[in-house]
Formats: C-alpha cells, sequence, structure tokens
C-alpha cells in the first residue's frame, strides 16, 4: 500500500516536473523523451481529462495572478510621451516574453489534450494554443484599467510623428531637430522608433491584442488626420470637387500606414493571412464612411455660402450630392441649412431683394442636388413664411420680372420658361430614370408637382395665389405707364406676352387693355390736336392727355385737387373735342395725375422742371401772389391742409418758397434764390425722387379693404338678428350667402383682422370669443 | 418770377354718357364691355333704341336675333335704334 502510495508521488512528482504550473511556477528542463515516459504514465492511469482540465486551472490562475497584473502595472498616468513609449513597449515585450514562455508547456499540453478523446472545446477553441490565446485576451481584458489608453496614446503619437515625418520630408527644412522625435539630428531616434514600433505591432498582432487595445486610439488618430486633412484641402474654395482626391488620399496614404502597422512594416499584406486582410477591409469601410462623413459635415457648414456663389460653386453640390447617397445626413443638411438661412438671411437687416436672389439660388443648388425636390420644400419653407410677412416681396418679384439688363435672373428665367413651353413633349422618354420620392417626402404632395415646379412658380407660390401677384403687377404696371418718363410700349408688350405665357391669358386682360389704352390716347391726341375749336384754346401751351378706361385700371388713390382756371378751360375744351370724336361717350378728369413740365423764369435764371400737377398748381399760385397762408391755399386748391404742408417741402426744397412764419409762405426774391437753388440742389433731387416713386395706385391692402367692405353689411345684418357670434359661425355663414359678392375668397384670418378693425373702431364688441353690435 | 408751361399731360377716365351704369342683358358695366369682347370703348360700343334703353351692341343685336319679335328687353317696346 505504502509501495503504491510512494508510486504515485513520484508519478505525481513527474507530472509537475512536465507541467511546473501546477506548481505556480513556468520554468522545467523536461525533454520531449522524458515528457513520453509522463504521458505514458498519464495514459496509463487514464487521467488525462483530469491532469488536463488541473493544469488550465492553474494556468487560468497564474495568468490572473501574475501576467495580467504585471501587465497592467505598466499603464499608469504619465505626462511625458517618451515615458508612455517607453512604458508600452516594455509592457508589450514583458508580456510577449512571459507568453512565449508558455510555449514548451503548450506543447506538452497540446499533446496530452489529443490524447484525452473526449473533443472538449479548451475555452471555446479546439486547439489548446488557440485556447490559450483566447484565455490570454479574456483575462487580461477582464481586468482592464480605467486610464489604459494614456501610454497608448504617447505611443502612437510618437511613432505618428516619426511617419508622418517620413512622408513629408519633401521640405526639410534648416531645423537643428528633428521634426519626428524633437531629438537634435544628431542622435535622432527616428529609426529606433520606427523599429520598436513594429515590432510592438507585430507582438500584438501575434497575440490578436492590436485591433482590441489600440484599435479605439488608431481610429481617434486617423480621424483627427481625416478632418484636419480635410479642413486644410477644401477651405473656402467651392469651384472645385475633393472628392476624388480625398478618396485617392485615403486609399494611398492612409491606408498605406494601416497596412504597415498591420502587416509590421511591409506595405503590402501577406496574401496568406486572412485575418490580417479581414481587419484591414473592415478598417478601411469605417475610414471611409468616416471620411465622407466628415467631408460631408464640413461642406454642410458651408452649404450657405455655396448657395450663394451658385452656380460656379457646382462642383461643391456635387460632392454633396455624391456624398449624401453615402452618409446618413439628410436631415442634418436640411436642419443646418434651414438654421443657416434663419440667421444669416431672414432678418429685418437684410433687404427683400437679397433674400429673392438668395432664394432664387437656393432653388437652383438644391433642384440640382436633389431633384426630387423634397429637401427644397423642407429648407425653403421658414423663407416662404418669412417672405410672406414682407410686404414688399412681390413689388420686388415683379420689377425683378420685368428688370432688363444683368443682375435680373429672374427675367432670364422668364424668358427661358418661354422657350420651354414648346418642347414639353418629351417626358414619357424619361421614364427608365424614374426614382422613388425620398422617405422624408411629404406623402399628400405629388412629386411630379414638386418635381416640375420652375422658380418663378416657386416665387409665386409664397403667396399660394397667383390673383396676387397679377395684382401688383398691375399697379407696378399702372405707375409706370402713368410715370412721365417716356414708357417703352413695345417693351412693355413683350413682357406681357411673357407673363401671359406663365400666368394664362385671363389673368392678365386687364394689362391688355391697359397698355391698349396708352397707344390710343396718343392716336386720340393727335386728333385732338388737329381740332380747330380745340387750337383757340390750346394756343398757350400744348397738352396731352392719357385716356383710361376705369373699369380695368386698378383703383386710383382718392384725392383732390382743383386745378387753376386756365387749366380748368383747357382741359374743358379737350372734353368737348373729345366728345365730337366719340359720340356719347366724355371724359371725367384725374386732377391730381399726369404731370407737367414748366419753364420758371426767376431773376436771370431759367429752370426747365417736369413736376407733379400738384406742384405746378401750387407754383402757378404763388406767381399770382407772392405770400400764402396754407388755409387760402386750403380754400383755393381743396387739398387738406396736412398734404399741403408736406408737398409744399418740394418748392422749399427747391429754395422758391420758405416759410416766413408758421403756416405763411412766401416766394423768396429773385437774389436769395441763386444762392439757395445751388446750395438745395442735393435736397431737391432727393425730394423730387420720393415723390416720383409714391404710387398712385391704391395699395393692395387697401384694395382688399373695400372688398371686405362688402361683408360689412351682411355681418351687421347676421348679428342684429342673431345677437352675438363666434368668428367661424359668421366665416360659414358669409360662405353661404354673400359668395355672389367680389373678392369672396375671404381666409378666416383675413375675417379676423377685418373684425379686429371693427372692433378697434368701436363697431364691434369681441365678449368672450363672441362678435357683438354695440347697442346704441 | 413767371411760370410758364409748356406742357401739360393730365390723366382722364372715359366713361359712357348713358341712364344707367350696367348694360341690363350681361349685367357688365357699360365702361366695361360685352362677355364675348376683350376691349372696351371702340370695339364694344353702346346703342340707344328708340325707347332710350341703351346695351351693348353685341349684347342687344344677340337678343334680337334670339327672339321671334323685335323688342326691347326692358320695355317691351318695338325695339328701333336711335341713330343720335
Amino acid at each position: 500500500m505504502s509501495n503504491k502510495s510512494s508510486e504515485l508521488k513520484l508519478y505525481w512528482n513527474k507530472i509537475n516536473y512536465a507541467f511546473p504550473i501546477l506548481n505556480d511556477t513556468i520554468f522545467s528542463d523536461c525533454t520531449g523523451t522524458e515528457y513520453d515516459e509522463v504521458q505514458q504514465i498519464i495514459t496509463g492511469m487514464g487521467i488525462q481529462v483530469k491532469v488536463r482540465d488541473l493544469i488550465l486551472i492553474h494556468i487560468e490562475k497564474y495568468l490572473r495572478q501574475h501576467v495580467a497584473p504585471s501587465f497592467w502595472s505598466k499603464f499608469i498616468k504619465v505626462d511625458e510621451e517618451v515615458k508612455g513609449f517607453q512604458l508600452f513597449k516594455s509592457a508589450v515585450n514583458d508580456l510577449y516574453e512571459s507568453v512565449s514562455n508558455f510555449s514548451e508547456m503548450l506543447r506538452r499540453l497540446s499533446i496530452l489534450n489529443t490524447s484525452c478523446c473526449d473533443n472538449r472545446p479548451i475555452f471555446g477553441e479546439k486547439d489548446v494554443i488557440l485556447g490559450f490565446k483566447q484565455l490570454i485576451r479574456a483575462t487580461l481584458l477582464s481586468q482592464l484599467p480605467l486610464d489604459y489608453h494614456v501610454i497608448i496614446n504617447h505611443f502612437y503619437k510618437m511613432s505618428f510623428n516619426v511617419f508622418d515625418n517620413e512622408y513629408e520630408s519633401s521640405d526639410m527644412s534648416e531645423d537643428v531637430m528633428c521634426s519626428g522625435c524633437w531629438n537634435e539630428y544628431s542622435d535622432c531616434n527616428c529609426a529606433y522608433i520606427v523599429k520598436v514600433f513594429h515590432d510592438t505591432n507585430r507582438k500584438l498582432m501575434d497575440l490578436q491584442l492590436l485591433e482590441r487595445l489600440t484599435g479605439q486610439v488608431l481610429t481617434n488618430f486617423i480621424q483627427m488626420r481625416i478632418e484636419s486633412h480635410i479642413q486644410k484641402l477644401c477651405d473656402g474654395t467651392f469651384d472645385v470637387s475633393h472628392i476624388g482626391f480625398l478618396e485617392n488620399w485615403l486609399e494611398t496614404t492612409v491606408m498605406s500606414w494601416l497596412t504597415r502597422i498591420y502587416c509590421a512594416g511591409s506595405s503590402k499584406p501577406p496574401p496568406d493571412d486572412k485575418n490580417t486582410q479581414n481587419a484591414i477591409m473592415q478598417f478601411k469601410k469605417k475610414l471611409s464612411y468616416y471620411l465622407y462623413y466628415s467631408y460631408t459635415k464640413l461642406r454642410i457648414e458651408q452649404l450657405f455660402n455655396i448657395i450663394i456663389e451658385y452656380p460656379d460653386s457646382q462642383p461643391a453640390v456635387d460632392d454633396i450630392k455624391l456624398c449624401l447617397d453615402k452618409t446618413d445626413l439628410r436631415s442634418t443638411l436640411c436642419k443646418r441649412l434651414q438654421s443657416a438661412l434663419e440667421t444669416r438671411l431672414l432678418h429685418p437687416g437684410v433687404n427683400t431683394t437679397d433674400i429673392l436672389t438668395a432664394y432664387v439660388s437656393t432653388i437652383r443648388a438644391l433642384r440640382h442636388l436633389d431633384s426630387s425636390g423634397v429637401i427644397l420644400e423642407t429648407v425653403t419653407k421658414p423663407v416662404r413664411s418669412y417672405l410672406r410677412n414682407r410686404e414688399d416681396t412681390v413689388r420686388s418679384v415683379v420689377s425683378s420680372l420685368t428688370e432688363e439688363g444683368a443682375g435680373s435672373e429672374l427675367a432670364e428665367e422668364l424668358a427661358k420658361f418661354a422657350a420651354e413651353v414648346d418642347g414639353e413633349n418629351d417626358k414619357d422618354d424619361i421614364w427608365d430614370e424614374w426614382n422613388p420620392d425620398p422617405v422624408d417626402a411629404d406623402p399628400k404632395v405629388n412629386s411630379n408637382d414638386r418635381r416640375a415646379n420652375d422658380i418663378i412658380s416657386m416665387l409665386v407660390n409664397v403667396y399660394g395665389s397667383k390673383e396676387l401677384f397679377v395684382n401688383e403687377y398691375r399697379t407696378l404696371l399702372a405707375d409706370r405707364l402713368l410715370a412721365h418718363n417716356v414708357i417703352n410700349t413695345e417693351k412693355e408688350i413683350r413682357y406681357l406676352e411673357l407673363l401671359k405665357l406663365k400666368f394664362g391669358e385671363s389673368q392678365l386682360h386687364f394689362c391688355e387693355v391697359m397698355l391698349k389704352d396708352i397707344s390710343d390716347s396718343k392716336r386720340i391726341n393727335a386728333l385732338i390736336q388737329q381740332d380747330k375749336m380745340f387750337e383757340i384754346a390750346s394756343k398757350n401751351f400744348t397738352s396731352n392727355a392719357m385716356i383710361l378706361s376705369a373699369q380695368f385700371w386698378p383703383p386710383f388713390k382718392d384725392e383732390n385737387l382743383e386745378l387753376p382756371e386756365e387749366i380748368k378751360q383747357h382741359f374743358e375744351a379737350y372734353t368737348k373735342s373729345y366728345e365730337a370724336l366719340k359720340g356719347n361717350r366724355t371724359l371725367s378728369w384725374k386732377p391730381h395725375l399726369g404731370y407737367v413740365s414748366i419753364k420758371i423764369e426767376i431773376g436771370s435764371k431759367n429752370l426747365d422742371l417736369v413736376v407733379s400737377p400738384f406742384n405746378a398748381t401750387l407754383i402757378m399760385h404763388f406767381q399770382n401772389k407772392p405770400e400764402w397762408t396754407l388755409d387760402e391755399l386750403h380754400q383755393v386748391m381743396k387739398v387738406p391742409v396736412t398734404v399741403l404742408r408736406r408737398k409744399i417741402t418740394y418748392w422749399q426744397s427747391m429754395g422758391l418758397i420758405s416759410e416766413k412764419c408758421t403756416d405763411t409762405y412766401v416766394l423768396v426774391d429773385d437774389s436769395d434764390a441763386n444762392k439757395s437753388n445751388v446750395a438745395t440742389n442735393q435736397v431737391q433731387e432727393m425730394i423730387c425722387e420720393d415723390d416720383e416713386t409714391e404710387s398712385v395706385m391704391a395699395s393692395a391692402h387697401d384694395q382688399r379693404e373695400g372688398e371686405l367692405q362688402v361683408f360689412w353689411s351682411y355681418i351687421v345684418g347676421m348679428l342684429t338678428n342673431l345677437d352675438s357670434l363666434p368668428l367661424d359661425r359668421i366665416h360659414q355663414m358669409l360662405k353661404m350667402f354673400a359668395s355672389q359678392a367680389p373678392g369672396t375668397e375671404c381666409s378666416l384670418q383675413e375675417l379676423r383682422q377685418f373684425l379686429d378693425t371693427k372692433v378697434r373702431t368701436h363697431q364691434l364688441i369681441l365678449q368672450g370669443g363672441m362678435y357683438k353690435l354695440p347697442k346704441s | 418770377m413767371k411760370v410758364t408751361i409748356k406742357n401739360w399731360t393730365g390723366v382722364a377716365t372715359w366713361r359712357w354718357v348713358a341712364n344707367d351704369d350696367n348694360c341690363g342683358i350681361c349685367r357688365m358695366p357699360f365702361d366695361s364691355c360685352c362677355p364675348d369682347c376683350k376691349l372696351p370703348g371702340d370695339d364694344c360700343p353702346l346703342v340707344w333704341g328708340a325707347c332710350s334703353h341703351c346695351f351693348h351692341i353685341h349684347c342687344i343685336v344677340k337678343w334680337l336675333h334670339s327672339q321671334p319679335q323685335q323688342q326691347c328687353p326692358m320695355c317691351r317696346q318695338d325695339w328701333k335704334f336711335n341713330n343720335k
């Protein structure tokens, strides 16, 4: 029995000799032949599985207690890069060494393992060596300290510096310091660093720890480099496409680094090593996504400027278009561009025309970027609602539509549209280029409409209706036709034809009549001038008249003006002559409209002026009597005193009239006139200008007010019968009963505003959301 | 100071001298044109009947063509053009 136990002890010692790990050491002199004997003993006793499992447990314990702690103990927070570099290097070296110390024992263990026929996996792997590596990784990572990346960072930072230096060494400066390792050239460390770097990487690769330990650090580094490279490359220039260069740069420069890191210095991955190739491919995918991502991000930040410079910046837009498909930045783009537009464009400091220009180039650029128009629709929503609130939008659009010469893109656009109308039937040919709408499209809107919208209709759609737009055009046209500079009727007719193509014949019918009125007036004038009767009356001065069809012109501002007697007589003669010419028709004059060219002789000076009838009348009164009070002028001219006071400034600025005391004006003495005339030349021009730019037409707002006034009688009737009503009831009833009246498309919003003005003038009472008539 | 007017360009609107504002047939203003016309005035003139009612010429001609008897649509008297 004791014999047996001593025999067992001997066996156990021999097993311990072959596998010293059982005593928590690694080193043993056990040779191959010695081990064969041990192996026989083990198989003889049939305890292979038990011994193997025991060894594995001991290995695990050893790794946990010795290898991992000593490895991680090097990972401390240090500030100097060199120290970090050394620490990481020695940590990896030590680890590699202690792992390779296991190799002998592992070889024996794998022999032992083959003799166990249970096929049990070792730490998830079939092979002992692989299982062991798995165990190392698991053990190490289970003890990962918090600051482990500090020295890894140092290590790679230093190495990258050297690499960078290698690549950019073409412009060697005369520094005494090597910019790779920051040592003097005499004892440059670069070669050493590169060697250590590759060595360490190889070891980590061998342990399959490279990806896990350094992957993040590497990625961070490369991402930083990509970002700074993009920043450097794409700063402020939009007229070159960069994406090709960037892809090339990633492929050549960045990827060759990576390959060298993964393959320990060689620039090509070993063809048989699938692992390395896979790792590099994975990395490349990540990096190229990151490249697109950061490039697109940068471009999105610059998008506002890109749009302003469009079409010069088209390459940049092309780049974004390409990148948007590869990245998920669509919604970011919408959001960023929208906020850029809001902060840079949509505030009171920007002229309406500038906003419109920006809007037009936004439409162009985004249409190019996304042909479905969804981005455009989303992004420009705030622009449209802002433009809707600006009073002069329609006016600016219309005037830029009809403006000629450079800078009026809209006019060009209009002409282009006219050219395009004919070639519209090729739509069926492009069916195979059809693409579905993007996911963020509004399903309620027909995608064809969205695609087909051209720039002008986008502008007109700001208001949702073309009526308003056409009305504004009519007002502008009326102003231009009545303004005293000679208008180019042919040009106006040409534009009218263009606009007709766009808005339809019926909308612009009124404008057509207006233009015809002007040309007819010329003919009638010529005929009347030949009239004998009229010739007698007009011997003092010549006169023309513009004879308008009142129904077709926009309503004129109601202004009164009593003309001097001789002018009145003249007009009466003209009217008589007209009546004789056109049977059964007569004229009603608008005395405040038109223009007068007068000559003023004052002292030795002659002034030739073109002034409004008002100013002409005023100065003629001063010719007869040098001193007037406002009240007297009001008596003869029938113009409100306030208007008089405002308008008399014209002659004051000319230096012909001065205010003697409050509300009393005198003609300025001849000699004074000469002096002040020169001095005030500037002012005169300014005020002159001011006078003319004022529209003679009633504003759109006033016109609308007039239309709404029609409703008022209905509303009063309603409220008399039903006592009090809420807003939407009134709106409904109006829709029902007053739908025949003109201007019936009255929105709830408009009605509310209208009723509010009534409340303000005490014609209505608003009580708890109900409108009521005040008790009289 | 002497002010001389060289040229005075005035603005006036024309209207028909009629005893009503709207055409009794098309209900459009006389100063506008009948629904079939585009241009008012010379292109769409008024005519007076012996009964002193007046209409757009196109309106009354159309009316007379569609009626068995030539009557003024307003007063049912026999329609005669008043060539005054």
